[in-house]
């Protein structure tokens, strides 16, 4: 109840704030206080919502729907924590909660920008609002009681005693009799009649899902949803620009955000692929499953935003004038936050029934009008204020035409990006009419366009801003070609022979070559610059780590029998015995001796059965090394044994799948490295931001 | 000016025209109804559930792995996997395999499970 009312509280005060901001940027004189004490009063309750949310979780209050059905009591204390977010009302208030914190930053960086404040929070607690509606009682919210929606009754959660009581007995046999689930809306009411308290009946929650139970699932979900809750932010600075008419510093103002956003959510969408490789047991880090999919797209966009922001920045340093693809830079920032919501449309609405590995069910028709309603709006707001203030931002600066001009090569990168965008969320929303891509067609497309991508990477380092003649960018990036031809060579030598691949290959190498030789000359000077070098450096390794993982890795099926040597893919496997695992004795690891040359190393995939769904849960190991890993995934182990040629004790197998994945660890250090770069250039733009322009 | 804005839109129409038909042609569909999924000749999604009452075989020196599914009018049909029982297979509400119909089985690639668990009630693994 308290919950229900702390967010309903919250949702007026939500709506309260952005109306008074909105006020106070028409010129009213007294709301700008209220508009803020609103907003910090929503943010405060938010958290107020959140701990107390956790606070029920760790005291297992199973009267909440939520609680009963996302945790149960044998969780440990790390798990109760991530059960916040294991489910579609959790989410969204972890969304909400990043969202209100992300917006109290927000709220005093732009309060330092005089009256940018005032459109940048309407536009914000206009999302915030969104977002509490989704949770609001009318829709979906967290703090639902177990009896108001059917519910149906778990056998292995309720405590014997009490269902042995007559009464209650009486009750089940009835209505099993008319074939159907008890529920707790028909229990509840006789639990109560008979003073029986709810917590006594149930025993325990229905737990978490084991693929959610580990380390992954609780950091994963909060950097992806603070990622999503930052793109709000660019998406706020754009309609605030439009708002004014006025579109000369927002760049400036707005560009720390998207790298922060497209720092977070990078950072964010890797651990999901991360989870996926490491403990799901995909096999692989990234199956263009709609759900990875979905967070991809913004993300996508928002990268290629960064560097059409930048060519803007550029181009108005030194006339006052608005810069170059002003229009473009508002659009994309509308874009990055619309696709995040379009995202949640598809992946929270229930309308990919079929398509994915995730679990979805229909949502109810309130929720799906409502999220259908949320990109209506937001995008209805961008789309039309861009076409209202469609005439007042041509640019006023000469366009280079020069087909070697930095300019031209940012543009370019920015719709090679754009290009991926869209396969990506066209592919993606097949699904609606129940069409699926296979994940094969995603990879073909996506090749030639990280060829031009990585190409673009390197060579417009060598170009210069407004035009530059050939042999120019020749002789700067001469040394650089010739080490990437050679070290293609090398590449094709050592067994890459697909064309396409080469050619990934080669581009890749020259970004990181051309890049890495730059971020060198700047850490002796500049050192504030070299964020956007550092970020390319780790696109190109997480590029050369796809080339090899995607294109070389060696899989092969396998048993492996107790106490015998086998010669898999290069290594000598051993299967030295199996035990549970000391905390927690239901699982089983299962030792594999590997070697190779000498150093023997044991890796432990893990086998059990799940208590929660009765299913044989298996969990791979990975012998990880910078150069591969060796992926061993367990299939199936044969107690009894099989008899092997009919002769001899039977002996104990143990089944797996083994590859060798070249150069996986590329991807995950590419990405980091490249979070790290974004990290690095916000810092630098954050400075810039500050410095009030002088032409202004 | 116009020139630059005519070579842009035939691009991108091109592109975004290549796309879809790209997608159009190797997009797989999605068939609940058996009796239409045996006579298809392309490769399909067949959505259905497991037929508990016909158990499971697990070949684990072929790594096949046999069941029967059925749709929701009941049609039944045999279904050939390529590899092993995947996680969660048992409790899934329902099951969704890729592959072809060929000679009384259907020869699935990929097999994809939908856990009740986490969003849905054991009502549906039950019916």
């Amino acid at each position: 109840m308290a919950g229900n009312i702390l967010i309903t509280i919250a949702l007026v005060l939500s709506i309260y704030s952005m109306a008074m901001y909105y006020f106070a940027f028409r010129g009213a004189k007294n709301t700008i206080n209220l508009a803020r004490i609103s907003y910090h009063g929503m943010s405060i309750i938010v958290f107020i919502i959140s701990t107390y949310f956790w606070y029920l979780i760790f005291t297992h209050q199973y009267q909440y729907k939520y609680i009963y059905e996302y945790s149960g009591h044998e969780l440990p204390i790390g798990y109760l924590i991530s059960s916040f977010w294991a489910g579609q009302e959790g989410s969204f208030l972890l969304w909400l909660l990043l969202a209100a914190i992300i917006g109290i930053l927000l709220q005093s960086y732009t309060a330092k920008r005089g009256e940018l404040e005032y459109r940048v929070m309407a536009v914000y607690t206009l999302s915030t609002s969104f977002l509490l509606i989704m949770i609001c009682p009318l829709l979906k919210s967290p703090f639902a009681m177990i009896w108001s929606e059917s519910v149906p009754i778990i056998a292995s959660s309720i405590n014997p005693d009490i269902m042995n009581l007559d009464v209650i007995k009486h009750a089940f046999d009835h209505i099993l009799a008319s074939n159907q689930q008890p529920t707790f809306a028909d229990i509840y009411p006789i639990l109560q009649s008979n003073n029986i308290p709810l917590n006594e009946f149930l025993l325990t929650g229905k737990g978490l899902n084991p693929l959610l139970q580990n380390f992954w699932m609780q950091i994963h979900p909060p950097i992806l949803f603070a990622g999503f809750a930052l793109t709000t932010v660019p998406f706020a600075f754009s309609i605030a620009a439009l708002m004014k008419n006025e579109y000369k510093d927002w760049v400036k103002q707005s560009f720390p955000w998207m790298l922060a956003a497209a720092g977070v959510l990078g950072l964010g969408i890797m651990m999901g692929g991360y989870w996926a490789y490491g403990v799901l047991g995909w096999g692989g880090y990234w199956a263009w499953d709609p759900v990875e999919n979905s967070s991809l797209v913004p993300w996508l966009i928002s990268v290629a935003a960064i560097h059409t922001f930048l060519v803007q920045r550029k181009t108005q340093n030194k006339e006052n004038s608005l810069g170059r693809f002003t229009r473009t830079n508002l659009i994309l920032s509308i874009l990055t936050y619309v696709t995040v919501i379009y995202s949640t449309f598809l992946t929270r609405s229930g309308i990919l029934g079929n398509a994915s590995v995730h679990s979805f069910i229909d949502q109810g028709r309130a929720v799906f009008i409502f999220l259908v309603l949320f990109i209506l709006t937001f995008l209805g707001l961008g789309a039309g204020l861009i076409i209202y203030r469609w005439k007042s931002f041509v640019s006023d600066v000469p366009a280079e035409e020069s087909l070697l001009s930095r300019e031209l090569a940012l543009f370019t990168a920015a719709v090679a990006l754009c290009a991926s965008a869209f396969i990506v969320c066209f592919g993606t929303s097949m699904a609606m009419v129940d069409v699926t891509v296979p994940a094969a067609l995603y990879n073909e497309m996506h090749v030639p366009i990280a060829i031009l991508i990585g190409l673009l990477n390197g060579i417009s380092l060598a170009i210069r801003w407004k035009s530059s003649s050939f042999e120019d960018v020749w002789k700067k990036s001469m040394w650089s070609v010739g080490l990437s031809l050679i070290a293609t060579a090398i590449a094709i030598f050592s067994g890459v022979h697909n064309v396409m691949m080469i050619l990934l290959f080669l581009t890749s190498i020259f970004t990181l070559i051309v890049n890495t030789e730059i971020a060198i000359k700047i850490m002796r000077g500049n050192t504030h610059k070299i964020g956007a070098y550092v970020a390319h450096i780790g696109i190109a390794l997480f590029l050369l780590g796809v080339i090899g993982s995607a294109g070389y890795s060696k899989e092969q099926n396998i048993d492996l029998i107790r106490g015998k040597k086998t010669d898999v893919l290069g290594y000598n496997m051993t299967f030295t015995g199996y035990h549970p695992l000391k905390n927690d004795p239901k699982k089983f690891a299962f030792n594999v001796k590997i070697d190779q040359g000498g150093s023997a190393k044991v890796v432990q995939p893990v086998m059990y059965q799940s208590e929660m769904n009765g299913g044989l849960m298996r969990e791979p190991d990975i012998l990880e090394g910078l150069l591969r890993d060796v992926y061993i995934s367990p299939l199936g182990f044969d107690e009894a044994g099989v008899d092997v040629n009919n002769k001899g004790p039977k002996q104990e197998i143990l089944s797996v799948t083994a590859s060798i994945k070249p150069f996986v660890s590329l991807v995950w250090i590419g990405v980091i490295v490249m979070s790290l770069g974004f990290v690095v250039a916000m810092l630098r733009r954050l400075k810039e931001s500050l410095i009030v322009s002088s032409f202004s | 000016m116009n020139k630059k804005y005519l070579l842009g839109g035939i691009v991108v129409v091109l592109f975004l025209g290549m796309t879809m038909f790209l997608f159009m042609q190797s997009g797989m569909q999605y068939e609940s109804d058996f009796s239409k999924v045996m006579t298809k000749s392309k490769a399909i999604k067949a959505t259905g559930h497991w037929v508990k009452e016909k158990s499971y075989d697990q070949n684990l020196q072929d790594k096949t792995f046999t069941f029967v599914m059925a749709d929701e009018k009941g049609t039944e049909m045999k279904v050939n996997f390529k590899g092993v029982m995947p996680n969660n297979f048992e409790m899934a509400s329902s099951i969704v395999v890729t592959g072809k119909y060929e000679n009384g089985v259907f020869h699935a690639s990929d097999i994809l499970t939908k856990c009740p668990s986490k969003y849905q009630d054991q009502k549906s693994a039950n019916s």
